[in-house]
């Protein structure tokens, strides 16, 4: 169907069946163009509207020029994922136009740039034709490919009744204080909104309506969150190399720290750009060994760059903390895409027997509560301690109501800080499990308090070299019985349980924000209520496993290709609780789509007759 | 019969014997000059009266980074993983910037896989003392050629070396380096007065030292081949003097003038201190003076370069006077009205 241009106006428009605050948006832009602030501003004003809604970035390896979706969805019931379907599309790039066009299903919106010298030559969907570039150009020659961006975003404000105030405030949002930049692109957008007014009679049925907004909202991206939780541990030294999708965790820390971490006019922090990520995972390792708080933040090749020196951590027990924001391996693979690749690397990270902690967070909220908890974990165990991430939930914005405060004091774990303090340890020595739960105590250098060298090589109770038989495998059997004490210290899984206890899966990390779809979807196609537990640690809590045995069938759900997670109990849990685990693990790249995973559910409970 | 006299136990500035600076027993090859560095490192500390336990000795991988044992056994140490020792060092350095970082290290070490850590440290202007063990050849592994060894140079058994080596004191001062020197594990006078200088330099001080291999510059044949060494290791270590494996002479060569030192297989090396009229604050004079050596097939010696004045990385920080690590838990964590207010902000 095709509208007419210069049409009936919107006004006084005849009523149909309204889709009210349930579907998605797709903008296909190029990137470099301006194109975000403008996706950021819808998303801004649908969120301050009340809508429930999400944004997803989709964006190339590359600073200008190619191809860049946006994806906003808008759900009444709180579904994040990107939906199955697009309902309107943007088109204002013409690299995609053909590929974006043809995948639309038939009674799609679009909105196209007229402007793009591009044919529209479908006939089966809702078509406004805008002359972008051109408004854009009426208004400022200079700047036009940028504000053309707003121009869309007028008119869809338009045509699905978004509150002008509400948009022009998140314009104001978006170009904080900048007057010119808020006139300028406050008038594009009224721009915009006139056209669509102007030229079409409305004939889709996408509209929103206003909620009732819960006060004190905003977005953040997983990254700034984690950031935040981090100084808030006390992060004493930052070191880092730049890597998508993890950069912005490090420039995160690095934006707020001169505003929360300034004493007395001087920094109480250092913050190093290493050479590489080895340099970077030598310098945590440094600050951790002085007796500091030293974190890292990168991606799967750096994590990989980093296996050396996480042994040596481990073996050395040296406190560090080390994020991965998981991309798509392996290799370089897709840089800005998203997956759950690394967990298996971070669990057993470096060569010979390692067993580290990792913590994996699902909201923004516990991207800030695990950022500081993470130096608690690698100070108490004196080891390096992982942070799990991915792009999905590190880059793009989620809307959260506040941070908690930390609830218990920084723990510093098992240091000695006094000659009063050493001689009241029976037999000290650096790596003696003098208190029976596997954590030895530690002194610092510069405090003259029974020096060690400090070494990768075996090494006895007293640090010094050893290469006998006994004192390896004792040392070994005690750093395994110091992991495993952890894992009931480790932050417990968090379950939604049914009364049947009949299908329950168990996920963990970005999902969280797919799951309740997924489990919607899986109630409407079987008729049953399926009970989920997300793992939120590694090793793993004693609470996940009787999880499973209180359930007849468990599908353990991952974004990645070798079930890694899956393989990880499958290692770990005993024979009886096998038969009944089911993987279902896929990874294409893009953030989870409900339907996609509840199929292939679907699929694994179908072969086991569940 | 006279009483022997009682010998009165020497003491530094600030009254620690020089015990206090010694570590544990050297398992190197008898004779390595390793072991000569180790006991300058403990007479500089020593003389120059810092406290032990203010110390920090670091290394890498290889025979020179286990020497750290060997030596100031109060202090703490890190003997960390091959090459990155310079990032480990600079990770401490900037949390506790009031210790003394030594660092030590090989050939292997800081000219093949550690080149770019230690670009990057000498670029940073870490304060530490950096010194390189340099025999041209990686010991622990038996022999190989590192990255230092000289154009020609032949080991007993294998091919002569035709690969280009990397000259690291050209290359710290290209990078602009605060203190580059070279020197020899025979000149102790000499490397003492450079490592003493090292310890009071704030920023990164590169110490280049030949250190000949007395192993893997022998023949097979020799009995000071390894497996002479390996054979014949338990009466080495019990017997006070072994002939062959006697440490090199005592070399100071005058200021200006060099001498040839004759080596365990037979070959010389020519050592040449550079000139007092040498202008240490001249970067090209330095370089005019290693590439004439390298010319004249010598190697020079003494305090090349020298920038007193070139910002330290924690300059560069501009940290608090209070090493970080001493901080207390109320300032590294922000209040939770600083939190009220992240939030507000956040809010728009």
């Amino acid at each position: 169907m095709v509208i007419p241009r210069r049409g009936p106006s919107l006004r006084g428009k005849p009523e149909m069946d309204k889709v009210v605050n349930d579907f998605t948006i797709n903008i296909a832009t190029a990137n470099g163009t301006g194109s975000q602030s403008a996706n950021l501003i819808l998303l801004q004003t649908l969120f301050d509207m009340g809508i429930p809604v999400s944004g997803k970035n989709l964006f190339p390896s590359n600073i200008s020029g190619l191809p860049t979706w946006y994806i906003v969805r808008l759900s009444d019931l709180g579904y994040q994922a990107p939906g199955d379907r697009t309902h309107i599309q943007v088109l204002v790039n013409p690299a995609t136009w053909d590929e974006d066009l043809a995948g639309l299903e038939p009674g799609t919106v679009v909105i196209w740039n007229t402007d793009s010298k591009m044919e529209m030559n479908r006939e089966d969907i809702i078509s406004y034709p805008v002359p972008m570039t051109k408004i854009a150009r009426g208004l400022n020659p200079k700047l036009a490919r940028m504000i053309a961006n707003v121009v869309y975003v007028g008119v869809i404000a338009e045509l699905i009744g978004m509150d002008q105030q509400v948009l022009e405030e998140a314009i104001s949002k978006q170009f904080g204080g900048k007057a010119k930049a808020i006139e300028l692109n406050s008038e594009a957008a009224r721009l915009g909104r006139s056209y669509c007014a102007e030229n079409f009679t409305k004939s889709d049925p996408y509209t929103v309506e206003a909620r009732e907004r819960k006060e004190g909202g905003f977005f953040v991206e997983g990254n700034e969150a984690v950031a935040l939780g981090s100084i808030f541990g006390g992060v004493q030294m930052l070191s880092w190399y730049p890597i998508t999708p993890s950069s912005s965790l490090a420039e995160g820390i690095i934006a707020w720290l001169p505003e929360l971490r300034t004493h007395e006019g001087k920094a109480t922090y250092a913050v190093l750009q290493a050479e590489d990520e080895l340099a970077a995972a030598g310098m945590v390792i440094g600050a951790g060994w002085a007796g500091a708080r030293g974190i890292t933040a990168t991606s799967g090749p750096g994590i990989s760059l980093m296996q050396e020196f996480i042994g040596l951590a481990y073996f050395a027990e040296v406190p560090s903390v080390f994020w991965d924001v998981n991309r798509v391996g392996p290799s370089t693979g897709l840089p800005t895409r998203t997956q759950q690749g690394d967990l298996a690397m971070l669990y057993e990270g470096s060569h010979g027997d390692t067993q580290h902690i990792v913590f994996i967070p699902g909201t923004v909220e516990e991207c800030f509560e695990f950022g500081w908890r993470v130096f608690d974990a690698s100070e108490r165990y004196q080891t390096p301690v992982f942070g799990f991430s991915d792009l999905d939930l590190g880059m793009n914005r989620w809307a959260s109501h506040g941070f908690e405060y930390p609830d218990v004091p920084m723990d510093r774990g098992k240091v000695v800080l006094t000659k009063e303090q050493l001689d009241s340890i029976e037999n000290y020595g650096r790596y003696r499990d003098v208190d029976g739960d596997g954590i030895p105590y530690r002194t610092l250098p510069g405090s003259g308090l029974d020096p060690i060298l400090y070494r990768g090589t075996g090494h006895d109770e007293d640090g010094a070299y050893s290469e006998k038989p006994d004192v390896y495998y004792k040392l070994m059997q005690r750093l395994k019985r110091k992991i495993d004490g952890a894992r009931d210290k480790l932050p417990a899984p968090v379950m939604r349980e049914e009364e049947e206890q009949d299908i329950g899966i168990v996920f963990y990390g970005s999902m969280e924000n797919t799951i309740e779809e997924i489990d919607d979807i899986l109630e409407g196609m079987t008729g049953k209520k399926v009970s989920t537990c997300r793992v939120r640690a590694l090793p793993l809590h004693s609470e996940v496993q009787a999880f499973i045995e209180r359930h007849n069938t468990v599908i353990i759900l991952e974004i990645n290709r070798d079930a890694q997670m899956n393989g990880i109990m499958r290692k770990e849990y005993p024979n009886h609780l096998l038969n009944k685990m089911h993987s279902v693990a896929y990874s294409d790249g893009m953030p989870p789509r409900a339907r996609l995973y509840a199929e292939r559910i679907m699929e694994v409970l179908k072969e086991v007759g569940a | 019969m006279s009483e022997k006299p009682v010998k009165a136990i020497k003491l530094n500035v600030i009254n620690e014997p020089k015990d206090s600076y010694t570590g544990g027993k050297s398992s190197l090859c008898p004779g390595c000059g390793h072991d000569q560095i180790s006991s300058v490192i403990v007479n500089s500390a020593w003389e120059n009266g810092l406290e032990p336990h203010r110390i920090a000795k670091m290394s890498g991988i290889g025979c020179s980074s286990k020497t750290p044992a060997y030596y100031l056994g109060q202090s703490h140490g890190f003997n960390t993983v091959h090459g990155r020792m310079p990032s480990v060092t600079t990770g401490a350095n900037v949390v506790n910037k009031d210790l003394t970082y030594l660092g030590v290290s090989g050939d292997g070490d800081s000219a093949s896989i550690g080149i770019g850590q230690l670009i990057h440290a000498i670029r940073r202007n870490v304060n530490m003392v950096y010194i390189i063990e340099n025999n041209g050849v990686y010991g622990l592994t038996k022999g190989q050629y590192s990255a230092t060894a000289d154009v020609g140079s032949k080991k007993k058994k294998g091919a002569t070396n035709e690969t280009q080596p990397i000259d690291l004191c050209a290359m710290a001062i290209n990078l602009g380096c605060s203190f580059v020197a070279r020197s020899f594990s025979g000149s102790k006078k000499q490397l003492t007065a450079i490592i003493k200088a090292a310890m009071s330099h704030k920023g990164f001080a590169l110490i280049d030292v030949i250190s000949p291999c007395v192993t893997f510059n022998n023949n097979d044949e020799s009995l000071r081949s390894y497996g002479y060494v390996k054979d014949n290791q338990a009466e080495l270590h019990s017997v006070g003097y072994i002939p062959h494996f006697s440490p090199l002479e005592q070399v100071e060569v005058p200021a200006g003038s060099f001498r040839d030192i004759t080596l365990h297989d037979g070959s010389t090396m020519r050592l040449e201190t550079i000139s007092e009229d040498h202008d240490i604050s001249d970067a090209v004079a330095a370089l005019g003076a290693l590439h004439q050596a390298d010319a004249d097939k010598k190697h020079v010696m003494g305090l090349l370069y020298f920038d007193g004045e070139k910002p330290a990385l924690e300059d560069d920080l501009e940290l608090h006077d209070t090493p970080i690590v001493e901080m207390g838990d109320d300032i590294l964590r922000p209040s939770a009205a600083k939190l009220d207010d992240v939030i507000a902000q956040l809010r728009g």
